[in-house]
């Protein structure tokens, strides 16, 4: 028992408590057989330690392994858009802005028009 | 293991325990030969046998090594291993095993030299037995806290029971030490005045 005595203030304290601390002072001593932390370290080097990382080359492989359904996705969607397929479920804002883009000429649009005119009035 | 055995003797239980989190066995040595003896006599108190507490001590820092990273508060690292042995004790008490039936402490005979002081090997042996009787919980709390020497506050957190839980472990088995042992009470005491203990 390593200096039970010492303890009295932090344990409750009852009538006979001093003798019960003398009486465990009787019990034995229990050291470690001899070689036991030597015949531990013995396991421990065949024991395996689990692992909780993943290497740097599996990374790159499994990121290999996902983008290339994404890249797949990526040039579906773009390929329907461009054919024009898809029209019907996108926003009326996108499909209408381009519509509405043909009603009016190019001039209207890029100040053609207004650069001719201008430009004949000085010539006139 | 690139470093030198030496530089981990003044290295934290956080530092030693990432260290064997990375595989270092120095490391992992190191962590044994500071925490080894406690866990070891604590087995010895709640197992009663040199061969058990042996076993329970191996599996508590095999389990360590395994995977470091389990401990959350490293600076707690003996009282963790503490708990794990404990718990690992009263698990395999519980499982019924011939050779723990064989190897448990000899039955005291309460009649026996009833007048005369007991040699101290005899007053240790009545002492061991009566402790080998009481309850696991109970063991654990006296071997925490007057073989250990910890804190109640200490001793509370590795059995994951409030302060006021475990001084109520301890008065029961204070109690039930004394009924255990009423019959050479007092040859006990005087034999620890005639050896001046």
């Amino acid at each position: 028992m390593q200096q039970g005595h010492e303890n009295k203030g932090r344990v409750p304290r009852e009538d006979g408590d001093d003798d019960i601390i003398r009486i465990l002072r009787l019990a034995q001593g229990a050291n470690p057989p001899l070689g036991a932390a030597e015949r531990l370290m013995a396991r421990i080097a065949r024991e395996p330690q689990l692992v909780t990382s993943v290497k740097a080359t599996q990374r790159r492989d499994n990121w290999r392994l996902a983008a290339l359904p994404l890249a797949a996705s990526l040039l579906l969607g773009v390929y329907l858009g461009a054919q024009g397929r898809l029209d019907f479920i996108l926003p009326a804002a996108i499909t209408d802005g381009l519509a509405f883009s043909e009603d009016f000429p190019m001039d209207e649009l890029g100040g053609m028009g207004e650069a001719e005119a201008v430009a004949g009035e000085n010539l006139s | 293991m690139t470093r030198d055995a030496s530089a981990f003797g003044e290295m934290t239980d956080a530092g030693l325990l990432m260290a064997a989190a990375g595989g270092a066995s120095s490391a992992f040595a190191e962590i044994v030969s500071r925490h080894y003896q406690p866990v070891y006599r604590l087995a010895w108190r709640m197992a009663g046998d040199a061969a058990t507490a042996e076993d329970l001590t191996q599996e508590a820092f095999i389990k360590l090594w395994r995977n470091p990273r389990q401990v959350r508060d490293a600076a707690a690292l003996k009282g963790w291993l503490m708990r794990v042995v404990a718990n690992a004790a009263i698990d395999r008490a519980r499982r019924p095993s011939l050779a723990t039936l064989e190897e448990g402490p000899e039955p005291v005979d309460p009649q026996a030299r009833p007048d005369a002081p007991l040699a101290r090997a005899e007053a240790s042996r009545l002492v061991d037995a009566a402790l080998a009787e009481l309850p696991h919980r109970q063991r654990q709390a006296l071997a925490l806290v007057y073989f250990e020497n910890m804190p109640n506050a200490e001793a509370a957190d590795i059995m994951e029971v409030s302060i006021d839980a475990l001084e109520s472990l301890l008065a029961r088995a204070r109690r039930s030490l004394k009924d255990r042992l009423a019959g050479q009470w007092r040859m006990l005491l005087d034999g620890l005045t005639e050896t001046g203990s």
